[in-house]
């Protein structure tokens, strides 16, 4: 059985297209960057040296889970959330809800998504999925990196539903459960982006925010010393084009994204202000973009040397610094 | 970003890019992945290269089993300690192949599961001939070959059947 109603729709990141799909699906018209905006998606962080990664990495979003919470307490509504130690059990719950017709969102290690092609998959145990189906013991997924819906056995799902480790899901999943009877878009829309430019510009912890990018910059030019031979830092380089577009962020690290939720909000809560700013943070994205390309073309050259390393460094420094000012204006829009 | 600069044609990874429609707004567009479509061959040839390196440590004995497939999925010791729920140091002493013999049978079996392998492909690397040369199959799914090698699960936590074909 497939979830009578259910729209499959491909977004630019798995947990904020999730959020969307299971809201649109309960009947409540918001799009992915309005969801992204309200829950403070935006974010950077660096991790030079952190015992769960094998090479230093970097992050452009919140923490994983937190849009939901930071959407439940903006908007109002309501998801039911369930976590397991037993994996009968979770699996039984998650069957339960399917059979009363409601599409449930899972938290999974992505390597186990054997729909996905062997050379994308990695473990990351912050993927998010909606489970839209059961049909003999395979499931229905609705993935929003994939253009259509797509099947998993049921021994694939509980991997990656019960894998340990950094962040492991627990057998996390959650559905809607309430949506309020009125939203109030503009308190809403003001409490994200408060709290999107406190994370960018004042927690106060050096990797964090636009203090990150710069730690980011200074320590990209130590990363040949991580790396256990040149095409193992050129791949590492490499993936600075994929965190930053093709880790599911709509482009630019969320940048783009986010430039379109300004957009949005302008037009929702009548600041034409945050219409303007949102056409700065659009440039800003394409700065981001030329890194992303810059990173794989010196990625692929093997042109790892010092001084390259030392232009990207450059190029990161500068984001930061335009990154600054634009969330101070936009920090000084919202007050 | 314009529409027209982002769109990238390559159906095989498609992605959703936010971007400046022809009106002035910005909204979601389908595309393909950059990434993929100017650099997978690049990518393909250092992971066989990568594989081909871990490969001859594993055979002369300078690596076990468990760092062979921990640097190939690319976990650190410490994730790769908590996720099979083993202590780090016993993982670490289980990275040398002197040590690797003294690994238990339920410790392979979580390494397995992590690896998201047969536990007997702990104690051998298939190769399949593609080209006139024998490569990895780690390596040859990743690019479609003209063998498929599917490893069966079976009732038994021990036992996989290996099914060797050629690709339809």
């Amino acid at each position: 059985m497939i979830i009578e109603n259910f729209n499959h729709k491909m977004a630019a990141h798995c947990e904020s297209g999730t959020i969307t799909s299971l809201l649109n699906h309960g009947g409540l018209n918001i799009t992915e960057p309005m969801v992204f905006g309200i829950a403070s998606g935006i974010f950077f962080g660096y991790f030079h040296k952190m015992k769960s990664f094998a090479f230093p990495t970097f992050i452009v979003r919140n923490k994983p889970g937190q849009m939901r919470i930071n959407i439940e307490k903006r908007l109002g509504v309501r998801f039911k959330t369930y976590d397991f130690k037993d994996p009968v059990k979770g699996q039984q719950t998650l069957d339960l809800l399917l059979h009363q017709n409601r599409p449930t969102a899972a938290q999974v290690d992505f390597f186990y998504m054997d729909y996905v092609p062997s050379w994308e998959r990695v473990h990351i145990n912050v993927h998010f999925l909606v489970v839209a189906g059961k049909e003999n013991n395979r499931y229905i997924i609705s993935d929003a990196y994939f253009p259509k819906m797509v099947e998993l056995d049921a021994v694939s799902l509980e991997k990656g539903r019960f894998a340990a480790g950094n962040m492991s899901p627990k057998g996390f999943i959650f559905h809607l459960d309430k949506l309020p009877s009125e939203i109030d878009y503009h308190k809403a829309i003001t409490k994200g982006i408060k709290k999107a430019c406190f994370y960018m510009l004042s927690i106060p912890i050096p990797f964090l925010g636009i203090k990150g990018m710069r730690m980011f910059a200074k320590k990209v030019v130590e990363w040949p010393q991580f790396a256990r031979d040149t095409e193992h830092l050129s791949h590492e380089i490499m993936k600075i084009n994929i965190l930053l577009e093709d880790q599911g962020t709509g482009g630019a690290g969320f940048r783009f994204m986010y430039a379109t939720f300004l957009q949005q909000a302008a037009a929702m809560i009548s600041k034409p202000e945050l219409k303007e700013l949102s056409g700065e943070l659009m440039e800003i994205g394409d700065g981001w973009r030329e890194i992303s390309l810059f990173s794989a073309r010196i990625g692929k050259n093997r042109d790892l040397g010092p001084a390259k390393l030392k232009q990207l460094s450059e190029m990161i420094y500068d984001r930061a610094d335009v990154e600054e000012r634009f969330f101070k204006s936009l920090s000084r829009v919202i007050k | 970003m314009k529409e027209q600069e982002g769109f990238v044609d390559y159906p095989d990874q498609q992605m959703i890019l936010y971007v400046e429609k022809d009106d002035g707004k910005y909204g979601p567009m389908q595309t393909g992945s950059y990434l993929s479509a100017n650099y997978m061959e690049d990518y393909i040839y250092k992971r066989r290269n990568l594989e081909m390196g871990l490969r001859e440590q594993l055979i002369n004995g300078s690596i076990s089993p468990v760092k062979y497939y921990m640097v190939l999925v690319d976990l650190s010791l410490s994730e790769l300690a908590a996720r099979t729920k083993i202590r780090k140091s016993r993982v670490n002493k289980h990275l040398e192949p002197k040590h690797f013999g003294s690994a238990t049978t339920a410790e392979l079996t979580k390494y397995a599961a992590v690896f998201n392998i047969p536990v007997a492909n702990l104690f051998q690397v298939v190769l399949v001939k593609n080209d006139g040369n024998f490569e990895s199959n780690l390596i040859l799914e990743n690019k479609g070959g003209k063998i498929s090698v599917d490893h069966k699960p079976t009732g038994s936590p021990y036992i996989v059947l290996t099914k060797i074909e050629e690709r339809p």
